[in-house]
């Protein structure tokens, strides 16, 4: 009986997820609240990323799914660039501007 | 804990819990995400990463059992076409697993679901009755049922493994 | 005039060496579910390699951001937006800001706008004499941006991603027509 649980185990075990299943998933977290704005419009275009992404997915080979997973990877990278370099720009613009003003 | 932190800790399981359920990797894929989904909305009710593990795998249960639900008649996926998804390390014959994977597919939903959470995630009875808000006896019998009918199976279309 | 880069460089003149990881405090996930929109992303090391192999050397703005992103070990941002005033307190950046103090870290800019209610601050970290951090933190009446970067940072290869990379440009200082590179203010 112990054998035939253990191959039970076996058989079961825990399978990876898709490399691209967290990205998707805050994806789908973004997308869940729907509106407008600057951190929509970012949070879309990064799923929309993702989603050509995993359409180089294809099937569970292993090299495909590092591709998949490199350009999920390199979606939320360009997302949380883009992001850093915008607000550092405003802060720029701020700064220069008030010390003009002065 | 942040739900960052449980998404990693926690999407290998709910994933495979769904697949090992559905014998669908696109289906379990979906039905992960709807999970997390959830848990991302009741996230402040939770009370630590244990809490948050046990809502998942009862929300992960609950989810692939409607899913089937709702899916009804419709066309399936041939069992022996599943791509399968990978593991870390599959131990075992590969073709005795595979032909098990096939044997649990067939069982009805909870008996099902039953066998998933006790082989796979190895929970006790008390634990899969906490999760599928049934009585232990009634685990305890859905598991030696399976059980017997799986070796019946195997037995037959494979020799005794013992 | 002030341009980013004299703002690190300053910096990194004044800052001790230290090395403490930003951590991102679990509140902030709470206040997600508050937000009409949220941005968070994680990119740590694993994640970072991974995007980087994935970036062509033979693309002239790929090639940039893989040079950026050669020396972090993470990236973490967290935004959010909600509907209303009030929806967070300054109490929720409470174990950030314990975190990002001295001699780990050095806040080299601080803005704050009366008209807009806007608050903007960004922080560096220095470690061996260069920088090994840089936070920035944007409070808003209705919106909170959180921008944590961990390990060695060129404030100038950062800079010169915009207008790549899908990255907005960056207006150039008509001051310091040689790229920012000139004095500061």
């Amino acid at each position: 009986m112990e054998d035939f649980e253990r191959q039970l185990r076996n058989a079961l075990a825990r399978k990876q997820e898709p490399p691209t299943f967290e990205a998707k998933v805050y994806a789908a977290v973004a997308a869940q609240r729907s509106g407008r704005g600057i951190f929509w419009r970012w949070a879309t275009e990064g799923a929309a990323v993702v989603v050509i992404a995993s359409g180089f997915w294809m099937g569970y080979q292993h090299e495909n799914q590092q591709r998949a997973a490199g350009e999920a990877a390199k979606a939320r990278l360009e997302v949380a660039l883009r992001i850093t370099v915008t607000e550092l720009s405003k802060i720029q613009k701020t700064v220069r501007t008030s010390t003009e003003d002065e | 804990m942040t739900f960052a932190e449980v998404l990693r800790a926690n999407q290998s399981m709910v994933f495979s819990l769904a697949f090992h359920f559905l014998r669908d990797p696109g289906a379990a894929e979906e039905v992960a995400q709807d999970v997390f989904l959830r848990l991302h909305q009741k996230f402040d009710e939770l009370e630590g990463p244990r809490h948050a593990t046990f809502w998942l795998r009862k929300a992960t249960s609950r989810r692939a059992i409607d899913y089937v639900r709702k899916r009804g008649s419709r066309a399936t996926i041939a069992l022996d076409d599943i791509a399968e998804p990978s593991s870390a390390e599959q131990p075992g014959d590969p073709l005795l697993n595979r032909r098990l994977r096939q044997l649990i597919a067939t069982l009805p939903e909870k008996p099902r679901m039953v066998m998933v959470l006790r082989y796979q995630e190895d929970l006790m009875p008390e634990e899969i009755s906490e999760i599928l808000e049934m009585p232990v006896r009634t685990v305890k019998s859905h598991l030696q049922r399976s059980l017997a009918m799986l070796r019946e199976k195997i037995d037959r279309s494979l020799g005794d493994i013992r | 005039m002030i341009a980013i880069r004299t703002f690190f460089i300053a910096c990194i003149a004044l800052a001790p060496l230290c090395a403490q990881e930003l951590k991102l405090p679990a509140n902030l996930d709470r206040l997600a579910t508050k937000a009409s929109e949220v941005v968070d992303v994680t990119l740590d090391s694993n994640l970072l390699q991974l995007a980087s192999r994935f970036l062509s050397d033979k693309n002239p703005d790929d090639a940039q951001v893989k040079k950026v992103i050669s020396g972090l070990k993470g990236i973490y941002v967290r935004s959010f937006e909600f509907e209303k005033t009030g929806e967070y307190a300054e109490s929720d950046l409470e174990p950030l800001r314990t975190q990002l103090h001295a001699p780990a870290w050095s806040r080299i800019v601080g803005v704050r706008s009366t008209k807009s209610s806007e608050n903007s601050e960004v922080f560096v970290k220095t470690e061996g004499g260069k920088i090994g951090g840089l936070a920035i933190l944007v409070t808003e009446p209705k919106q909170l941006t959180i921008v944590s970067i961990e390990g060695a940072i060129d404030p100038d290869q950062l800079s010169e991603l915009g207008g790549h990379f899908g990255i907005p440009k960056i207006e150039s200082d008509p001051k310091h027509k040689d790229n920012g590179r000139g004095k500061d203010q």
